[in-house]
């Protein structure tokens, strides 16, 4: 389902009541010239599967955050920013969730230098 | 109120894989515990943008190493739904054997790491390791490698079963079915496992749906969700499957869930082996694929003996352009702080381990 | 007090007057080794250097430092079906003061070096190091992943590789008792 990042929000609160109360997974991919955010709910009870997309630009990377309804979301986020580099707007601490990787970039972008093919310590 | 903080270090004696937990201590009560995770991450979502379709087996089953077959599966069906391949009859009954005798291996893995972090030193886990052996030696017979067995092609399997395999398999689930009333009675009747266990770590219906759990932690909780009978693959509505649940969310609610599962795949297995059709369970060999994908997106679940694991992937002509992973065991490693909140020290270790962690799962 | 110059002629020649006085009084009476002890001890030394190096060859505690999948092939290596004690491998112990062999098991990612080192400069010596499977000899399946360490090689000095994805146990058995005959001053061909 498509949708405007303006009305994310909206959506999974008008969601969560008709019962998509459990989220799935918050996840990203790189199309060259935009980025797909992606959202997937579920309604237990029912056994319904939902997809949330939205198209964002490069150069205005940026996700409100869906916390408040969905606490589960936090690592989902979390992991987002430090695998793409968009930023999730509305949280207090934006910790990076990977331990001490020295990470210069985000990887799963497509621009992402590899590494040479023999990298010694 | 001071506050002691403990770091419980990436190396430590368990099964799980290397974890550190920040732990915020008031005298012996837990306040906070924060996981810090990464040491085991190595893309493999990357890296799987960089090789073709059937490169990737091996990739995904270093996800999960104790049942890699599930990931294998996992993946493999995905492809398969990308580029509409069927999947032949007899190749599902196969499918469906191997799968749920990995299941039992993996839980018992399980329950000689819960016993061990408990204290039991090695006990259970020798009798343990001694059933899974006997697992690990029948599936070596089918695919000849005890580990990772890349078995799976698009459309079936690699090769056929050896013959002899229904006999001993068969033999093999009488004996289990025996072994598992001696592991009932020496950990069930146990006070000490019934007092660390019970009323510890109790997550409520409502927080389960919340914290976004899966797998046997939902179902400890009351929530009777399985891939297995809500989205139904392969053969499993044929062979009469149904979801176990308890409702008390805590440590024994858990154990039970699983105790039960294993008796539930021990049925399955013999289910599956006996309804066998004839015929061939050949898949396509890889020089035959001609790609063109029919689906640009999908999205395939399956029920790991984790969790529920989902995998969405974008696909390009001869390699997926975007493949997402969904572990059940990241998700169930962040909702460990809600679940420990209140209980002492010493329990947290007793919930990591009902947990069922993976940490190469929730790393990627 | 003043500093004494030892380059001075005075000190000099003080210094060569009190050897000739030394020199003198100590003739005659040199001292005799004494045959018995002597030969005792080095009796004693020999054979309780052999002994040692017995006993410490045949029971080589190993650090368990399992990280990923070739972690499981070593539980099954030290249990029921491969026996790991009977050879002398008991005891996989999480602390590293009390062991001997360092088993590195799983790839190791840049984020675990300062651990690996740590565990490493924790043992007491003689320690020994084995790299457990391909991720640890060499990368592995993720040579060209961006966080992986290519070979442990690169941070500590190994004894032994094992090849294999993973391992079976008997190798790991087979590789133990390689380091052994290495040990006893013998390498097998």
């Amino acid at each position: 389902m498509k949708i405007e990042r303006s009305n994310l929000i909206e959506s999974v609160r008008s969601l969560k009541k008709e019962g998509f109360d459990y989220l799935l997974k918050v996840t990203a991919v790189d199309y060259v010239d935009h980025l797909t955010a992606i959202y997937f709910l579920r309604n237990l009870s029912k056994s319904v599967d939902l997809e949330l997309e939205f198209d964002m630009d490069p150069a205005d990377l940026w996700v409100p955050t869906i916390m408040e309804h969905h606490p589960s979301a936090d690592w989902y986020e979390r992991e987002m920013y430090e695998m793409f580099g968009i930023e999730i707007r509305g949280r207090k601490a934006k910790r990076l969730l990977l331990e001490k990787w020295d990470g210069k970039g985000s990887p799963l972008r497509k621009n992402f230098k590899w590494a040479e093919p023999y990298e010694s310590m | 109120m001071a506050i002691t903080r403990i770091n419980v270090g990436p190396i430590h004696p368990s099964t799980h894989g290397v974890l550190r937990l920040v732990v915020d201590l008031d005298g012996d009560t837990i306040v906070k515990v924060e996981p810090h995770i990464g040491f085991l991450h190595r893309g493999v979502e990357k890296l799987v943008e960089t090789r073709m379709y059937m490169q990737s087996p091996p990739y995904m089953e270093k996800i999960d190493y104790i049942a890699p077959m599930s990931v294998d599966e996992l993946y493999v069906s995905a492809v398969e739904k990308a580029l509409g391949i069927d999947v032949k009859e007899r190749a599902q009954y196969v499918r469906v054997a191997l799968l749920e005798l990995q299941r039992i291996a993996s839980h018992l893995l399980w329950l000689g790491g819960i016993c061990n972090d408990l204290g039991q030193l090695f006990t259970a886990f020798m009798w343990v390791f001694r059933d899974r052996d006997m697992v690990l030696k029948l599936l070596e017979t089918a695919t000849g490698q005890r580990m990772f067995y890349v078995n799976m092609r698009l459309g079936g399997m690699v090769r056929e079963l050896p013959e002899g395999f229904d006999e001993k398999t068969l033999e093999f689930l009488d004996y289990m079915e025996d072994r598992m009333k001696e592991y009932e009675s020496f950990i069930e009747k146990n006070p000490i496992f019934i007092q660390r266990m019970k009323g510890i770590g109790v997550l409520s219906r409502k927080d389960a749906k919340e914290y976004g759990v899966t797998g046997h932690v939902l179902r400890g909780s009351g929530i009777t969700y399985d891939v297995r009978k809500d989205n139904p693959y392969y053969v499993y509505k044929d062979l009469g499957f149904s979801p176990k649940h308890q409702t008390q969310g805590d440590n024994l609610a858990r154990y039970r869930v699983r105790m039960m599962e294993i008796r539930e795949s021990i049925r399955l297995v013999r289910e599956a082996l006996t309804r066998m059709p004839g015929g061939s369970a050949l898949g396509m060999p890889i020089k035959l694929i001609s790609p063109n994908a029919k689906n640009r997106t999908v999205a395939v679940s399956r029920e790991n003996p984790r969790g529920e694991e989902m995998m969405y992937m974008v696909a390009d002509p001869q390699r997926p352009y975007r493949l997402s992973i969904r572990a059940p065991t990241f998700i169930n490693l962040a909702a460990l702080n809600h679940m420990a909140q209140g209980s002492k020290f010493a329990d947290l270790f007793s919930i990591l381990g009902t947990l069922d962690l993976m940490m190469a799962d929730v790393d990627r | 007090m003043d500093e004494i110059d030892h380059n001075s002629e005075e000190f000099m020649t003080a210094k060569a007057e009190m050897d000739r006085l030394v020199a003198g009084s100590l003739k005659g009476k040199e001292a005799r080794p004494n045959v018995v002890f002597s030969n005792l001890s080095e009796l004693t030394k020999a054979f309780s250097g052999s002994m040692v190096k017995w006993s410490r060859n045949n029971s080589l505690w190993p650090l368990q430092f399992g990280l990923a999948c070739c972690s499981i092939e070593l539980m099954n290596f030290g249990s029921a079906r491969v026996d790991a004690e009977r050879k002398g491998y008991l005891l996989f112990r999480a602390t590293p003061r009390q062991c001997d062999v360092m088993l590195v098991a799983g790839w190791v990612t840049k984020s675990v070096v300062p651990e690996l080192k740590r565990m490493y400069e924790q043992m007491a010596k003689p320690r020994y190091v084995i790299a457990f499977g391909e991720c640890a000899t060499c990368g592995g399946p993720w040579w060209e992943s961006y966080n992986i360490v290519k070979g442990i090689d690169q941070v500590l000095p190994v004894d032994v590789y094992v090849a294999g994805c993973p391992p079976r146990p008997e190798n790991l058995f087979g590789a133990l008792m390689k380091l052994q005959k290495k040990l006893g001053g013998k390498i097998e061909d």
